[in-house]
């Protein structure tokens, strides 16, 4: 064979493997659509905080506006958790009563059930951002977003909801059962927001702490947002303590990526394996 | 060529226990083969490896000349499967779920629709393919997914205990369906079952398997006449083995005789049911003696010591 039908090939199996792909984001995203509480369940907590506890800490702690609009992006960083948690919960149910057996007899790689169910992840999960970003605008808290800063917003949420999805999948693999996922994941999902500096900067956690912080994935993801919604780069500060934003902004991006792409890969080869007895 | 070929075909899960032991059989293009045994006999897991969710610990099998462990995409492109348990979206359309194995196994959209509508029709869900699968009965499920497992029209066709849990007119109905299949001519099927109606009625040729182990492999006719036209059963009240050992002194049994619990079983070649009775009341053994035609399980307890029945 020579090195120009090589070449042809890969992209020609990447292009076949679109069709397929499509195939089972769209099934996913149909199965997602029926199943309301995958839609709705995830938004409720992050909103009250955003919407009631919020603007009930800023007048209890006298603290200043701007403090709503910190932890409305705080809240993102409990929705993603939560809503790509849920996404891993149907994938139990899809193996336990669903179609999944089925699926693993369809002449794919069994990567691609992985990267549908990612793809419906993101999609939904950007869908809820977007309501409750709206949600929180709508209730007056201002936030000040450019372009630029947008964009470094929508790459830390896109970033943080794959590396999540992928915990998720494992977790799935691994998990027999509905209810031993459930009870894993508080610690999964809620704990980690404690420590992220979601409601306060994590400087103001005790030393150790604020070292234990620095290596979590959502920490480097809240900075982000908010370094991209409110121009405010002290959560980068916190962690890196640099005096230039952008690499700064740039090198938490880069431990997000890392995040995403480690996981969304071991996702893949975890679920592969557990296919197969 | 053979749509199946397995060679010393084994799996022994983690913890040590051997589901299959070395078995070997070929399947022509177009045969309905069986895979008869109890639950635990290891036909699942035997499914489970042709169709690469298990993967073998020794041996090899081919599917329509593809390795299943060295090419498991281009296996499962030529195969479908219709699995023990319901398996389906149930939320889902019963046409919808069609579509969705139509599009993986690369069937065109405008073909793929004809096929559905045809295969509704064929299998008596026209009425209800745009309903949710949630919403079907066992029976209507079971048909859906047989259909679904033709829109691509595979090479092999995996039915793994079809008819399990089905009530018997539901079941009764299933069998008539997967009877028709016979007249796919290119459709080869393997079909595994503990029933032993089905697998007389359906199959062509029947692999008895047992502890992993296939026991016995040749058609339903040829099985049961190698017990003869005939059986005649003596419940005994002493022992079995000096019974059996006097039958055979006295030439009213031959050596394919065999004793389970207090049952002794006299396959009949040479001698009518009338004769071998008559011989029977000359020995003494008037107690309850009975004769009837040969069954698979009777070639299953032969061979195994152990009702089919009993053990499924």
């Amino acid at each position: 064979m020579s090195t120009a039908e090589i070449a042809i090939q890969v992209p020609q199996a990447r292009l076949r493997a679109l069709g397929p792909l499509a195939t089972l984001a769209r099934r996913r995203f149909q199965l997602t659509a029926r199943t309301p509480r995958e839609l709705f369940v995830p938004l409720l907590t992050p909103i009250m905080f955003a919407l009631v506890i919020a603007p009930a800490l800023k007048t209890a702690l006298h603290t200043d506006a701007s403090y709503e609009s910190f932890v409305a992006i705080g809240t993102v960083g409990l929705l993603i958790p939560l809503n790509t948690m849920f996404s891993g919960l149907s994938v139990i149910v899809d193996r336990i009563s669903g179609a999944q057996p089925e699926l693993l007899t369809a002449p794919i790689p069994r990567g691609l059930l992985v990267v549908g169910n990612l793809l419906v992840a993101l999609a939904i999960t950007a869908l809820q951002v977007g309501v409750l970003i709206a949600a929180a605008v709508a209730r007056g808290i201002h936030f000040h977003a450019t372009a630029a800063g947008i964009l470094w917003f929508a790459a830390a949420g896109v970033l943080f909801t794959a590396g999540m999805y992928g915990l998720a999948e494992i977790l799935a693999s691994r998990v027999p059962r509905q209810e031993e996922y459930i009870a894993r994941v508080p610690a999964i999902a809620i704990l980690p927001w404690f420590l992220a500096g979601a409601l306060f900067p994590i400087t103001a956690l005790p030393g150790f702490l604020t070292w234990v912080a620095k290596f979590l994935p959502l920490t480097h993801a809240l900075a982000l947002m908010r370094y991209g919604l409110r121009g405010d780069a002290t959560g980068l500060h916190a962690i890196w303590g640099m005096s230039d934003r952008a690499a700064m902004a740039g090198l938490s991006l880069a431990v997000v990526g890392g995040f995403a792409l480690l996981l969304t890969a071991a996702s893949i080869r975890v679920f592969s394996r557990a296919a197969v007895q | 060529m053979n749509a199946i070929e397995v060679t010393k075909l084994s799996k022994t899960y983690p913890g040590g226990v051997e589901a299959v032991k070395g078995i070997d059989f070929e399947v022509a293009s177009g045969e309905v083969f069986g895979l008869l045994g109890p639950n635990g006999a290891g036909k699942s897991t035997t499914v489970g490896m042709l169709t690469t969710t298990i993967e073998p610990t020794s041996g090899s099998a081919r599917l329509a000349g593809f390795d299943v462990a060295r090419e498991p995409i281009a296996t499962r492109r030529v195969s479908s499967v219709v699995f023990q348990e319901p398996v389906v979206d149930r939320s889902l359309s019963g046409r919808r779920n069609l579509e969705i194995h139509a599009r993986l196994w690369g069937v065109e959209p405008r073909e793929a629709a004809a096929r559905i509508d045809e295969l509704a029709g064929t299998f008596g869900l026209a009425e209800l393919i745009e309903r949710p699968a949630g919403s079907y009965s066992g029976g209507q499920r079971r048909r859906l997914e047989i259909s679904r497992a033709l829109v691509s029209h595979p090479r092999v066709l995996f039915l793994d205990e079809p008819t399990v849990g089905l009530d018997p007119r539901i079941r009764a109905e299933l069998l008539e369906v997967i009877a028709s299949l016979r007249n796919r001519t290119e459709l080869t099927v393997l079909l595994t079952t503990h029933y032993l109606e089905e697998a007389e009625r359906l199959c062509d040729r029947v692999a008895i398997i047992h502890a992993g182990r296939i026991v016995a492999l040749d058609t339903p006719g040829a099985l049961l006449a190698g017990l003869g036209r005939q059986l005649v059963e003596i419940r005994v009240d002493g022992s079995v083995n000096s019974v059996l050992a006097t039958l055979r002194d006295r030439g009213v049994a031959g050596d394919d005789a065999f004793a389970v619990g207090s049952r002794v079983t006299v396959p009949l070649h040479d001698h009518s049911s009338g004769e071998a009775i008559a011989a029977l009341h000359e020995l003494g053994l008037a107690g309850a003696i009975s004769a009837r035609e040969p069954t698979l399980d009777d070639v299953y307890l032969r061979l195994t010591g152990d009702s089919l029945a009993v053990a499924a």
